[in-house]
């Protein structure tokens, strides 16, 4: 894997460059918020580098909100920087299923196959971040096709695919080749890592967390629903949650539209009946689908640790609370 | 954008409409492409701009141009397919999901079990036993309905007790003055039949709650577990294994079924909340 370093002057002049031909994404703070926008010449000074989180999910690149599936689209070629490492780890399941080859779906592929992903360290966690306690490093180690770290004004990238080796060829005569990774990337990382650490000390791990899950009948469940109100917006920020539904329009076209296991009647048949008629059934279902169903079916936990859906949540449900008192 | 795109359907037409009882209608439909399934898949039917839902072709798959759908008045999308009058386009998505597994079959005394419009997947099924019927030993056949009026398929039962593989029982849970067969649900058939039933391969298909007490009986005659063969019906909306609509406890049934055996399902909430019922007593 080569490995480069840049002044950040000189990386700034290169994305602007770089951002007349083609579309880049990059999170930009804004008031609270952190979240991918657009760069254009104004805002490329604000980019937020190594920082958790963007509010939007990796996944919405890939698997937009909304998509007619039916109509032809050309996909542009287009950059996202700054993706963190347990979105990129979540492209895992996200690719088992769209990408399966008895079924493949050629509009989630053509963005795949059209998208650098640029993916960075995360050097300041938010106060949810949780990925260490599911096994995922908070760096970038798959999934992406550039790395990147900056640090004391040094940008450092690394190159994970033969789609980042062509992408950093536009740009490599302003790069330094460097053999090593700077030492200082080493010390940043262990100190996230230990960071994560303190803030999760007493959140159970992947198999205790799928033991109590299995356990838990009603009674907890029952006890959390009454805070859930159904907006289904722990789904919709969750970067694996892949669930939509086909919305039919005239001429036999249909929208793929997100969908969520948090909505009334996502499961209901003719005749009414509903396996998730209840508040407490959609809650105990999300959090089955998460960390039994999914390592069943793709031998992967559908929960990388990300804590937006703590943040979402209307009613405050505090997702790692919750798995605790399973748990106990 | 590749040329395979499985969100998309193919364009049928709806060339007849037979109507089978008072809610039940089935459609007799045609495309100029061949199209291939197993007997059990099932196809994603879309309106136009109206709405889609799957059904379980009744037709054999022998015949590839053409395809018959026996369908239930349910709801919103099944009501807007009973207001078509012929002569539509309709869109269809497949084949999908797992089917019945035939060749297992083979060599052996085979007991069906049918109850409303399941009847429709079962129709499929038998067509295409019958085109080896050497090949079975016998085909037990259960077919049950609430009244005579409410089985659907009714011209076509004469046509079935003229094959010699061939034993066909009906009953029915409310008979009319002509009717002179057993009365009961359906499952009552299966005390009429002398089967070996340690080695029968059995099929059932019909309501949920007849799916259910049909297994919980082929169990207690002695069934194998691997050998009862359920079909489960969930909501659905992709058919493809990805949109999530039809998990049932971990299995997506459009994918790893809609066809399982006893044995595949038993661990779910559905079946342990039915066997609970009978736990105490
Ligand atoms: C594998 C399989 C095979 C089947 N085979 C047959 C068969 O051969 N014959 C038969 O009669 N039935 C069959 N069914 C059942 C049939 O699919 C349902 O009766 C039908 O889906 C009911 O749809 P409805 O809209 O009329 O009912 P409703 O009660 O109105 O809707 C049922 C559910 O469908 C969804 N839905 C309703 N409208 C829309 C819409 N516009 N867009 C998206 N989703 C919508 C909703 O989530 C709703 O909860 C089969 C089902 C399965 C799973
Ligand atoms: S948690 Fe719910 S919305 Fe998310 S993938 Fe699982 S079933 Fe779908
Ligand atoms: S369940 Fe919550 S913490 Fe886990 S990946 Fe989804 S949004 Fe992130
Ligand atoms: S119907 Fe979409 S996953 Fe089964």
């Amino acid at each position: 894997m080569r490995k480069y370093s840049v002044s950040l002057k000189q990386w700034v002049k290169i994305l602007n460059s770089i951002s007349a031909e083609i579309d880049i994404f990059a999170p930009i703070r804004k008031d609270e918020y952190l979240d991918y926008e657009q760069l254009t010449e104004d805002n490329i000074m604000s980019i937020s580098y190594n920082k958790a989180i963007p509010t939007t999910p990796l996944k919405s690149f890939f698997f937009p909100i909304k998509e007619n599936v039916v109509r032809e689209d050309e996909d542009k070629q287009r950059v996202i920087l700054g993706a963190p490492a347990c979105d990129l780890s979540a492209l895992n399941i996200l690719d088992k299923i769209f990408l399966d080859e008895q079924f493949l779906d050629t509009y989630y592929k053509d963005k795949r196959d059209n998208t650098i992903i640029i993916g960075s360290d995360c050097y300041e966690i938010s106060e949810n971040c949780h990925c260490t306690s599911y096994n995922i490093d908070p760096y970038p180690k798959e999934n992406c096709d550039i790395s990147l770290s900056l640090i004391d004004y040094k940008v450092t990238l690394q190159v994970f695919s033969k789609k980042g080796e062509k992408f950093i060829k536009r740009f490599s005569q302003e790069l330094k080749e460097i053999n090593k990774l700077p030492p200082e990337i080493q010390k940043k990382r262990e100190e996230t890592i230990e960071k994560l650490a303190i803030q999760n000390k007493d959140l159970p791990n992947i198999e205790e967390t799928r033991k109590g899950v299995e356990k838990e009948g009603t009674i907890i469940w029952k006890k959390y629903a009454e805070d859930c109100v159904s907006c289904g917006a722990c789904a919709l920020v969750c970067p694996t949650c892949h669930c939509f539904l086909l919305i039919d329009k005239e001429n036999f076209e249909k929208i793929k539209n997100w969908d969520s296991c948090q909505y009334p009647s996502f499961e209901k048949v003719a005749g009414d009946e509903d396996p998730l008629a209840h508040i407490y059934d959609r809650l105990k279902n999300r959090y089955l689908c998460k960390y039994v169903h999914k390592p069943d079916m793709y031998d992967e936990i559908a929960c990388t640790g990300c804590g937006r859906c703590i943040e979402a949540c209307i009613g405050k449900i505090n997702k790692n609370e919750l798995i605790a008192e399973v748990c106990e | 954008m590749a040329e395979n795109n499985i969100y998309k359907p193919i364009k049928y037409k709806v060339d007849k409409i037979v109507e089978e009882t008072s809610n039940i209608k089935t459609f007799f439909i045609s495309s100029e492409k061949d199209f291939e399934f197993d007997t059990g898949q099932f196809v994603e039917v879309t309106l136009d701009g109206i709405g889609e839902a799957p059904y379980t072709p009744s037709s054999s798959p022998y015949i590839k141009n053409k395809m018959e759908l026996t369908i239930m008045n349910a709801g919103y999308v099944t009501g807007k397919m009973h207001q078509l009058k012929g002569g539509e386009t309709i869109g269809i998505r497949g084949p999908f999901g797992k089917g019945y597994p035939i060749k297992k079959f083979y060599g052996t005394e085979i007991l069906i079990l049918g109850g409303g419009v399941g009847l429709a997947p079962l129709r499929c099924l038998i067509l295409t036993l019958l085109e080896e019927e050497d090949k079975f030993k016998k085909i037990n056949i259960c077919f049950g309905a609430k009244t005579p009026a409410d089985f659907i398929y009714k011209d076509w039962f004469s046509e079935l007790e003229k094959h010699k593989k061939v034993r066909l029982l009906r009953s029915v849970d409310v008979p009319d003055k002509d009717w002179d067969g057993t009365v009961g649900v359906v499952t009552v058939l299966l005390d009429e039949i002398k089967a070996n039933y340690q080695e029968i391969n059995s099929i059932v298909c019909g309501p949920p709650i007849m799916m259910k007490f049909g297994a919980k009986k082929l169990l207690e005659l002695g069934v194998n577990e691997k050998n009862i063969y359920l079909s489960m019906e969930t909501n659905m909306s992709c058919g493809l294994g990805k949109c999530g609509h039809c998990d049932m406890d971990g299995l997506y049934v459009c994918k790893d079924g809609p066809v399982f055996t006893f044995d595949e399902v038993k661990h779910t909430t559905e079946m342990k909340e039915f066997f609970r019922l009978f736990k105490d007593k």
